[in-house]
């Protein structure tokens, strides 16, 4: 218990979360405190109607990116966990996006989605798919769509390498078992890879939620405040840093923390439960 | 430091870790000897300043030789410095001596308490000879003093308006719309307007100076909305806004705009017009290496209903926070930065236009700043954006306004909508403050 670790530990993470709970429950206006509030800040911002959409919007991105993540993730993870000459380049390249800060690979985004010179456009045009430059961040739908592909873009390397990970503790011989009693590429998938797996894609899954759920920067970068793109975060940001209350930015930040929580959770549950 | 003072910036700093901020910083440091004043010499004080206001070192130096007070500059974004000064302030603790103060902060940080008054403090006559210095000014209340004369004004491409068979700038809204369909019919430019439209700051800001160039203002005395009728100067600017997206005048892909990838537009011969530049603007203009257009561009007066219409100064200032432990010495500062030499010899080395109503005089009447006779008119229809001071709210109005605009040029909301509901946020923020 008196180890330095554990100090570091108290200091770092504990001391500052029941300093920001206490935060949480203190009112302020425009930077000027003005006391005890008790849950006060929590019924503001359940009950404002921009959370409500803030929390839709952060939902289709979760959706969005998780689906797209897992899917991408167990794809370049099957085809990477098999030998091949120049295996090693292919890891370094997909592990690239992982590297990027996001904002840097939102402003190489923007450059492709830019409606007058960007990439996209300029490629569907040559091609004559489509007539005229196209908005791509005009549609609420669209635009959700679009921001949480650049999302997934940095986040699938990792999700990848987790789900590699769980595919190198799978023993070869539960394969070379199977093949001998003729099980077929697809049958070993889905009766032996699937469930072994199931402990890394819950891991995948909450990791891509956790960081679905916290998206900021990508759409910061590409839409700025626009009114159908707001996140959470975002408006967790402009509580705190542009409204100046700092209380009710607090208990924003713990409610997210609190849905995050409750995500993990339920996977960590579920997975339990299947095991059972 | 007190035990609450701690806790207060503890908790400050953990809210500010959990909603993920990121903030840069890097910066420079600047130190020698020599005194000149014994209360203060052998001082250091801090200076926060954004990266266009990153002062060359021998410069600093000639203040340190005056007053023998070192400085050490800092130097980081213009985002994290507001994040930076507001948790500070509200816990109470030093942050620096001097920093960076928006004319938009006014309201906020004037009101919270966290800059000193400057009015009794200044040397004498340093307020009366600066322009755009009004904005700092809340509670008669002075918190910070011009550094940065930064006011919109409008350009052309004198080339394209001309291959249009047009010799003259518009000076009304009119004559511009005009001369905007001559330009797209003769087909010199298929979009020749350039505005930014995306839900950004720079959206906002070109709404608030073409309502002022329509006649209008924002609010009343008494911060009540006057932008919602539809002959309001708020309305009809918005409404100009729109129109130029329908009309062709502006790109489709203007939503997906900011000021500066707007300004991109003029400066790569794509439009022949934007409306809301700086007094820096022909300095891109003419550089080579980020312009297709020099020699092409030109200043031209933002324009208005019947004539030259009004603008509004974006001043940028020094303010010297509560918690600085040198006050004496970051006033020296200030007094320092305002000399007609300080700010002539900022404006050579990082462009600054200055503040000073005789430093400007003296660029124009050495030809040393480009389109100075038109930025020197221009400074004659500068009008403050709040007479009466900016609110506490006015960066969260702001934020509304800009998104408003973007979902009324995506044609998401029809004018009348966007200026309601922009009209009720305003309301309940006044109301809340």
């Amino acid at each position: 218990m008196g180890s330095p670790l554990f100090l570091v530990i108290v200091a770092l993470v504990f001391i500052p979360l029941l300093l920001g709970l206490r935060l949480s429950m203190q009112k302020y206006s425009y930077g000027i405190p003005g006391g005890f509030i008790g849950l006060q800040n929590y019924v503001s911002v359940l009950r404002d109607p921009a959370t409500l959409t803030a929390a839709v919007h952060t939902a289709g991105y979760m959706i969005v990116a998780v689906v797209l993540e897992l899917v991408l993730g167990v794809c370049f993870a099957l085809a990477l966990n098999e030998p091949f000459r120049g295996r090693g380049m292919v890891m370094a390249a997909l592990i690239l996006p992982w590297a990027l800060p996001s904002v840097v690979s939102s402003i190489l985004w923007l450059r492709i989605f830019n409606p007058d010179n960007g990439l996209l456009n300029t490629v569907l045009l040559r091609a004559h798919i489509l007539a005229e430059p196209k908005v791509w961040f005009s549609s609420r739908g669209w635009a959700i769509v679009f921001i949480a592909l650049v999302h997934s873009w940095g986040v699938v390397p990792l999700i990848t390498l987790i789900i590699m990970a769980g595919l190198q503790g799978i023993e070869d011989q539960i394969y070379d078992a199977a093949a001998v009693e003729g099980a077929s590429a697809w049958q070993q998938f889905r009766y032996l890879t699937a469930p072994l797996l199931r402990p890394a894609l819950a891991v995948a899954l909450t990791t891509g939620t956790v960081i679905a759920i916290a998206i900021f920067d990508e759409i910061y970068v590409l839409t700025g405040y626009q009114l159908n793109t707001f996140s959470l975060m975002m408006q967790a940001y402009q509580t705190t840093f542009t409204k100046l209350q700092f209380g009710k930015g607090a208990a924003f930040a713990y409610l997210v923390t609190l849905a995050t929580g409750l995500f993990a959770i339920g996977y960590v549950w579920s997975l339990r439960r299947s095991e059972q | 430091m007190t035990r609450r003072t701690f806790a207060r910036l503890a908790s400050l700093l953990a809210a500010a870790a959990m909603v993920a901020v990121a903030c840069t910083s890097g910066g420079n440091s600047t130190s020698t000897t020599a005194g000149a004043s014994p209360s203060i010499s052998g001082q250091t004080i801090t200076v926060l300043l954004p990266p266009w206001a990153n002062v060359p070192k021998d410069i600093l130096q000639t203040f340190t030789d005056q007053t023998g007070v070192n400085v050490d500059l800092q130097v980081t974004g213009w985002d994290a410095i507001r994040n930076k000064v507001a948790i500070a302030g509200a816990a109470n603790t030093p942050l620096a001596d001097v920093t960076e103060f928006d004319w938009s902060w006014t309201g906020q940080f004037g009101r919270a308490g966290w800059y000193l008054p400057l009015q009794d403090k200044l040397a004498p006559g340093v307020i009366d000879g600066l322009q755009n210095n009004g904005a700092f000014t809340v509670d008669d209340n002075q918190y910070a003093v011009c550094y940065s004369n930064d006011f919109r004004i409008s350009a052309n491409n004198t080339k394209m308006f001309s291959d249009a068979g047009i010799d003259t700038a518009p000076t009304t809204f009119d004559e511009l719309t005009a001369d905007l369909q001559q330009i797209k019919d003769a087909g010199v430019a298929e979009n020749p307007l350039t505005m930014p439209l995306s839900a950004t700051e720079g959206t906002a800001t070109l709404w608030y100076l073409l309502t002022l160039a329509y006649g209008g203002q924002l609010f009343d005395e008494n911060f009540q909305p006057a932008f919602t009728s539809p002959d309001s100067g708020g309305y009809q600017a918005l409404q100009f806004m729109v129109d130029a997206v329908d009309k062709g005048f502006v790109t489709p892909g203007a939503v997906s705009l900011t000021d500066t990838q707007s300004d991109n537009r003029y400066t790569s011969g794509s439009a022949a017009v934007t409306l809301s530049g700086g007094p820096d603007e022909m300095v891109v203009a003419n550089d080579p290496s980020q312009s297709k257009i020099v020699g092409d561009g030109a200043f031209m007066l933002v324009p208005g209903v019947d004539g030259p219409g009004a603008t509004f100064g974006l001043p940028e200032g020094l303010g010297v926070m509560s918690t600085s432990e040198h006050p004496d010495a970051a006033m020296a500062f200030l007094n320092w930065w305002e000399q007609q030499d300080t700010q002539l010899a900022l404006q050579k080395s990082i462009g600054l236009l200055p503040c000073s109503t005789a430093a400007v005089q003296t660029l124009v009447d050495q030809g040393k700043l480009v389109g100075g006779d038109t930025i020197n008119q221009q400074l004659q229809h500068v009008a403050p954006l709040f007479p009466q001071g900016a609110p506490p709210w006015y960066t969260d109005f702001s934020t509304k306004a800009a998104a408003l605009i973007n979902a009324a040029a995506s044609g998401d909301m029809s004018v009348q909508d966007a200026l309601n509901q922009l009209a009720s946020e305003a309301q309940t923020l006044q109301s809340e403050a």
